[in-house]
């Protein structure tokens, strides 16, 4: 046995145990990415770089031994700072999206290409599903929406955006509402005062999350602006209707047709343990509930929507006058977590927004490549256009048009989880040009992005150690090096036994199943 | 292609059918076809054992092996650091130009010619240096480019008949020697020798021609020494064919045409740097007791490079007449393994690499090591862009580093052992092979060394062209028939090396040094140099210094001194400026430090490092971002990519360097330089990532207003082209000298009137400027 030193914790491994390992033992968890437990250390990516105290140098603890004496700090600022380089440059050469740049220019942050896919493939249900955990109102802003993501989509620059808006019309009118498991009731009870798109989205999550709401509005129907505002042509009032009576059954305690002013917002103090203003554009410099204000209106948070009070959270147009509607029902889903997370105590720090790897715009070369997870055809127009929407064939159609454009690795990509971590800055080495980007996908049930491969090796071992008649291998050298299939041989040909093993140890998304 | 699966199944049979054979195995097959044709690779993977993913992984990773077919002939353009500094980016360029190549292609319409990029062809001295197969040509100008192909095109194909020797049974009249190292043939001496077997044959003259290894004095190449029996011997220096008769007769008939070669009497050519001298007629002859040959000789201590100029290379009983092998007896008589450690420690020999670690302590690592099997390599694979001076001790000295190699063997009880010797050192690989042949022969090597019982064998490993394999790990790899990726330490190779087993890898000088510490006893080493750098270390002196060459020095020597006695200064008045010292690992030392001594502690003290051993001289014309630009661009064409920090790191360094160079660096890029200097160094696996930021930091270090003024859009030197715009001045007598030369028309042929530049045609290929007798065009 071997006693050595970890962030001044003593520890005892058997001979022969790496330093990474010895950490682990003490619940001390070292990033890797070239790290594969099923087979020898490569020093690839050198993200476990750790500190010998005794001289001061960084090694790569997978590979080194831990030995009598040793004494290693795994965290100090020197060690982070070598991560964070680490990762930048391995990052300056990933090529790839995680999230869809739509996903990310939707105010709601709602997962389009997600949606697409399940309307694609004629499930529209899920659909709705999915496009609920972000946008409380779909049937209402599917007709609407001005739509920043088909600014964002990358079908754009080959011909024309995806039609998001009028598919997520589709789904919000003819998806199945999904049935709401409701989560454990609490005893927390919040007043969201305004019901239009922000506060009804805000009422939603709450009630979703098992808070009991009460929702004021100085109007007797709920809806805000979006009722008065906007003309019967363009949102019939039967959908509004519906929409809000969904929200509405989950619970929510409706009050039309009150104002609330000053003092009763002090007296409910006493009633509510926290409160969402949604009440709509506040005149210049006006004083609200004794809160801090700006010229635009109330003060708050950015991330969190907190305002002055702590217990006192505002959305919507009362912080900033905009006629966007999404941007609202998009801070009443946020403000739902911040109100959460203030109510049990925790630190509010709002909805976190995990990194996201973004390589800008699809160019020329690229198209085709794109084009091989999707279909060459011109965006679908509804026939009658500007009052109807999509046929459920047309829907289907022009789902299928959507790129993916998102990553498969989305939620265990362990490139993007570290670079999250330690807060990287992927423009940080944008030095040249970046390559273009190709997609293998005639392999059955894997597609391999070459250009976000980070070259730690691993499917090379693999399909060595497994015994892969080709395999993968090593193409070149430096930072031209590639990894590829011997003698150009099809992926299939590559990876036959080993393709779940491989996809499942790729550490990025390079080598993902298709089906995930 | 099935005919030709033949060929490769008698390649497999000669080279073995493992994973470890697999290199010969390619270079076998890329010598048949001249590339290496898929089908061939396929079908090896389905006789053998070695898989698809290794044959390509191994086939892609080294530099000498083609996946496309070449061209006919190949045009190898140096661009090692002697040849850049000269100008060979724009010899390069010239290339391009005259086989209209566009990008991407490297091998012309007709496909007679390719043309590649070569690290470094070991002719520093006549740099830029371009070699049209097996033909160099030196101090190529870019607008000489027709010139050395038509020259090409009109020697190829020519052989020499075959020669008899005629015997008159008259007593031999003296020796002439001539120099054979890469150098002396490079510059023509395979045809010196043609020539003066032919004259001596002719004139029925009794002289031994003999072979001598590298002098040393590259600079003066082809050379030729006359020895007569009586009187003093003499130098002749940059002999071309024609001149070989007068020379001889001179010597050794009664004197008639001597006038014509005197009246040239030697007058050192410090101009020698620009002379265009394959296309010039100048010959020298040199006076050993001459000062500035004195100079260049008086400063030097030769142990590795020990009867330089006077040995031939082969000749296994001159070696031993010369004190060859005496070592070896003394130590089989006399000394056991455990003694020879001692003595080699005793020395302080540091092992000649670059890094600098004791030699004895390894050899006693190795020692100790209980393991049955051992391996020995001597590393050859010398990749320093600006250094030759493994590939002259082994083209020069191949028994002396063969000795050292046996008393190492027999020190730390080893039976087997390579030498890994670069593919781009033919020479030294035909040297070696036969040198081990002969050592065989004479009982030197195999079974029962001498009677002694104590068994060595020896066998050549040709690298294939990887810069990293000169990392121990990496070569270690390489022989395992691996891509060249190094390997984390500890394990060392002392420890786990080849196979797994425990290795000896010491440099090629280290092994030239070691017959002579146990034959003259390790006082006498250590009486040279100075504390804790003992003995001597060889340099490759190039650049812009008057006198280049191979040159041995003590250690702790001053940079002035080698610049200024040995080398003789600046060429062509120019201003020292700097010395770049270790090549890519290392760094440059400006002249105001030139008082620094030469030795492992106090070049790292400065940002440079003893690296390999090259050390190339700078003048003020030089521009220091493009050296570490240049530094930059070779380390990470060399990574081999394992790791991130010299995979990316070095890329995105370079990128930065090329931005700052090309005019669109922007404020902050230095100091991002920098931090990423500092953890490429920090964190990168191998000697080659930590050492690769080097250059930049050391110049960064000495010359950061360059770099400052390159970010503000000036190259002071006016070497980055793309900062600088050629014009005319008023000294202009309109010769039009600069219009015929100019390769776009950039210059209207305008007779007697001034010329001028028109600046969007202009590709800044410095042919105007060059040619110009006027010094009218100005670069700004």
């Amino acid at each position: 046995m071997i006693t050595l030193k970890i962030n001044n914790k003593e520890v005892r491994v058997e001979e022969g145990t790496s330093v990474m390992k010895a950490a682990q033992q003490v619940g001390i968890e070292v990033p890797n990415l070239c790290w594969h437990d099923e087979l020898e250390h490569f020093t690839s990516c050198m993200l476990c770089l750790v500190k010998d105290t005794r001289n001061g140098k960084l090694f790569p603890s997978c590979s080194i031994q831990a030995a009598e004496h040793m004494d290693v700090v795994t965290d100090d600022d020197e060690v982070v700072e070598a991560r964070k380089t680490a990762l930048e440059l391995l990052l300056s050469e990933h090529v790839g999206d995680c999230e869809a740049p739509c996903h990310i220019a939707c105010p709601a942050h709602m997962n389009i290409p997600l949606m697409n896919r399940l309307i694609a493939a004629g499930k529209f249900d899920d659909a709705l599903e999915v496009v609920k955990r972000d946008i409380a109102l779909p049937a209402v802003l599917g007709r609407i929406c001005p739509a920043p993501c088909e600014g964002a989509c990358h079908r754009k620059t080959v011909d024309e955006a995806v039609s998001i808006c009028l598919l997520k019309r589709y789904v919000g009118d003819e998806g199945m509402e999904p049935k709401i498991i409701p989560a454990p009731k609490t005893d927390w009870k919040v007043a969201v005062i305004g019901a239009g798109p922000a506060g009804l989205s805000a009422a939603y999550y709450l009630q979703l999350r098992g808070i009991q709401v009460t929702l004021f509005d100085k109007a007797e129907k709920a809806g805000g602006q979006i009722r008065t505002e906007i003309s019967e042509e363009k949102l019939p009032r039967e959908v509004l209707d519906k929409e809000i009576e969904t929200i509405l059954k989950t619970g929510v305690d409706f009050h039309g047709g009150k104002t609330i002013n000053t003092e009763m917002f002090r007296i409910m103090q006493n009633e509510f343990d926290a409160f969402v203003i949604a009440t709509g554009s506040v005149s210049e410099n006006a004083e609200v509930f004794g809160l801090n204000t700006t010229p635009k209106g109330i003060e708050a948070d950015r991330n969190t929507y907190q305002t002055s009070a702590e217990n006192v959270f505002a959305i919507g147009n009362a912080l900033r006058t905009s006629r966007l509607a999404v941007r609202s029902v998009g801070q009443g889903k946020e403000v739902a977590f911040s109100v959460w997370q203030y109510l049990n105590n925790q630190p509010v720090k709002g909805e976190p927004r995990i990194f996201n790897s973004r390589f800008g715009k699809l160019v020329n070369e690229e198209f085709s490549e794109y084009l091989k997870e999707s279909v060459e055809r011109k965006r679908v127009f509804p026939e009658n256009m500007g009052t109807d929407g999509f046929s459920r064939e047309e829907a289907i159609a022009e789902a299928q048009r959507c790129l993916h454009c998102d990553c498969r690795a989305i939620d265990d990509c362990k490139l993007r989880i570290y670079s999250d971590r330690y807060q990287v800055d992927q423009r940080r080495f944008k030095t040249s040009e970046r390559r273009k980007i190709t997609k293998l996908n005639t392999h059955t049930s894997l597609i391999y992005e070459p250009q976000k491969c980070i070259k730690c090796g691993i499917c090379v071992r693999l399909t060595e150690k497994y015994g892969e008649r080709f395999g993968f291998t090593y193409i070149g050298r430096g930072f031209d090096v590639e990894i590829g299939v011997p003698f150009n041989e099809e992926l299939k040909q590559a990876l036959t036994e080993t393709a779940l093993k491989v996809a499942k140890g790729c550490p990025t998304g390079a080598i993902e199943l298709k089906q995930k | 292609m099935t005919n030709h699966f033949q060929n490769i199944d008698q390649i497999i049979r000669e080279n073995g059918s493992q994973k470890k054979n697999l290199i010969p195995i390619l270079q076998a097959i890329q010598k048949e076809y001249n590339y290496l044709p898929q089908e061939a690779l396929k079908y090896l993977a389905e006789k053998t054992s070695i898989t698809p993913s290794e044959i390509v992984g191994v086939a892609s990773f080294y530099k000498q092996f083609r996946m496309q077919p070449a061209g006919e002939h190949l045009v190898k353009i140096c661009v090692g650091t002697a040849c850049h500094v000269k100008g060979a980016g724009l010899v390069h360029d010239a290339f391009r130009r005259h086989f209209d190549l566009p990008k991407g292609t490297d091998t012309d319409k007709s496909g007679k010619y390719t043309l590649e990029k070569v690290s470094c062809l070991g002719c520093c001295t006549l740099a830029p240096v371009v070699q049209v197969d097996d033909i160099t040509y030196g101090h190529v100008a870019p607008d000489q480019v027709d010139k050395v192909i038509e020259d090409f095109e009109s020697r190829h194909g020519e052989k020499g008949t075959p020669k008899v020797r005629k015997a008159d049974g008259s007593a031999i009249k003296g020796e002439i020697r001539i120099g054979l190292g890469s150098c002396c043939v490079a510059s023509g001496s395979g045809e010196i020798e043609k020539e003066v077997e032919s004259v001596v044959n002719n004139s029925g003259l009794r002289v031994k021609l003999k072979h001598v290894g590298c002098v040393g004095m590259c600079h003066q190449v082809p050379l030729v020494e006359i020895v007569p029996n009586e009187g003093e011997p003499t130098l002749y220096a940059k002999v071309k064919p024609e001149d070989v008769k007068n020379i001889i007769e001179t010597h050794f008939d009664p004197p008639n045409i001597l006038s014509r070669i005197k009246n040239k009497l030697f007058h050192f050519a410090e101009e020698i740097q620009t002379d265009r001298n394959w296309d010039g007629v100048e010959r020298y002859e040199i006076s050993m007791r001459e000062k500035p040959v004195a100079s260049f000789l008086g400063n030097q201590v030769p142990i590795a490079t020990e009867y330089r100029g006077i040995i031939n290379p082969l000749d296994i009983d001159e070696y031993q007449r010369r004190g060859g092998f005496s070592a070896l007896k003394k130590m089989f008589e006399s000394l056991s393994p455990e003694a020879v450690i001692e003595e080699v420690k005793n020395s302080g020999i540091r092992g000649r690499g670059g890094a600098g670690f004791p030699t004895g302590i390894k050899w006693e690592l190795v020692r100790k090591e209980k393991s049955e099997t051992k391996y020995l390599i001597c590393n050859g694979d010398e990749g320093d862009p600006g250094a030759f001076m493994d590939r002259m001790l082994l083209e020069s000295y191949p028994y002396r580093v063969i000795e050292g190699m046996i008393i190492a063997a027999y020190a730390t009880g080893i039976h087997q052992g390579y030498f890994y010797i670069r593919a781009e050192y033919p020479l030294a690989v035909k040297r070696i092979r036969k040198a081990l042949e002969i050592c065989r022969e004479n009982n030197f090597l195999g079974k029962n060394i001498m009677g002694t019982g104590f068994d060595l064998d020896l066998i050549i490993y040709e690298g294939a062209g990887a810069f990293v394999c000169g990392e121990e790990t990496a070569l270690i790899s390489s022989i395992e028939g691996s891509r060249g990726f190094p390997r984390i330490r500890p394990p060392f190779p002392a420890q786990k090396g080849l196979w797994g087993n425990p290795t000896l890898v010491n440099n090629t000088e280290t092994m030239a040094q070691i017959s002579y510490i146990l034959r003259e006893g390790f006082e006498k080493f250590k009486g040279i140099g100075t504390d804790g750098n003992y003995g001597t270390k060889v340099f490759a002196l190039a650049g812009k210094v008057a006198r280049g060459g191979l040159i041995e020095v003590p250690m702790g020597v001053s940079i002035r001194q080698v610049v200024e006695e040995i080398g003789g200064g600046i060429a062509n008045g120019r201003k020292f400026k700097a010395v770049q010292i270790g090549g890519p690992s290392g760094g440059c030392i400006p002249a105001e430090h030139a008082d620094t001594p030469i030795n492992y502690e106090s070049l790292s003290e400065m940002g440079a490092m003893m690296g390999s051993g090259g050390l190339v001289v700078l003048d003020d014309t030089d521009c220091m971002v493009d050296m570490a630009r240049f530094f930059l661009s070779f380390t990470q064409d060399e990574s081999c990519g394992k790791c991130t920090f010299c995979r990316v790191g070095t890329k995105r360094m370079l990128d930065i360097l090329e931005n700052i160079t090309s005019g669109k660096g922007k404020p902050g890029d230095i100091e991002e330089l920098e931090k990423l200097a500092e953890w490429t160094k920090k964190g990168s696996l191998c000697g080659l990532g930590k050492t690769a930021p080097n250059p930049v930091i050391s110049t960064l270090m000495y010359f950061r207003d360059e770099y400052e003024a390159h970010i503000n859009g000036v190259c002071p030197t006016g070497k980055c082209t793309e900062l600088i715009t050629y014009s005319v001045n008023d000294n202009c007598i309109g010769c039009t000298l600069c219009a015929q030369k100019c390769p776009v028309e950039a210059i209207p042929f305008t007779p007697h009137e001034k010329h001028s530049i028109d600046t969007e045609q202009c590709i800044k290929c410095d042919s105007c400027r060059a040619v110009c007798p006027e010094d009218a065009i100005d670069v700004k």
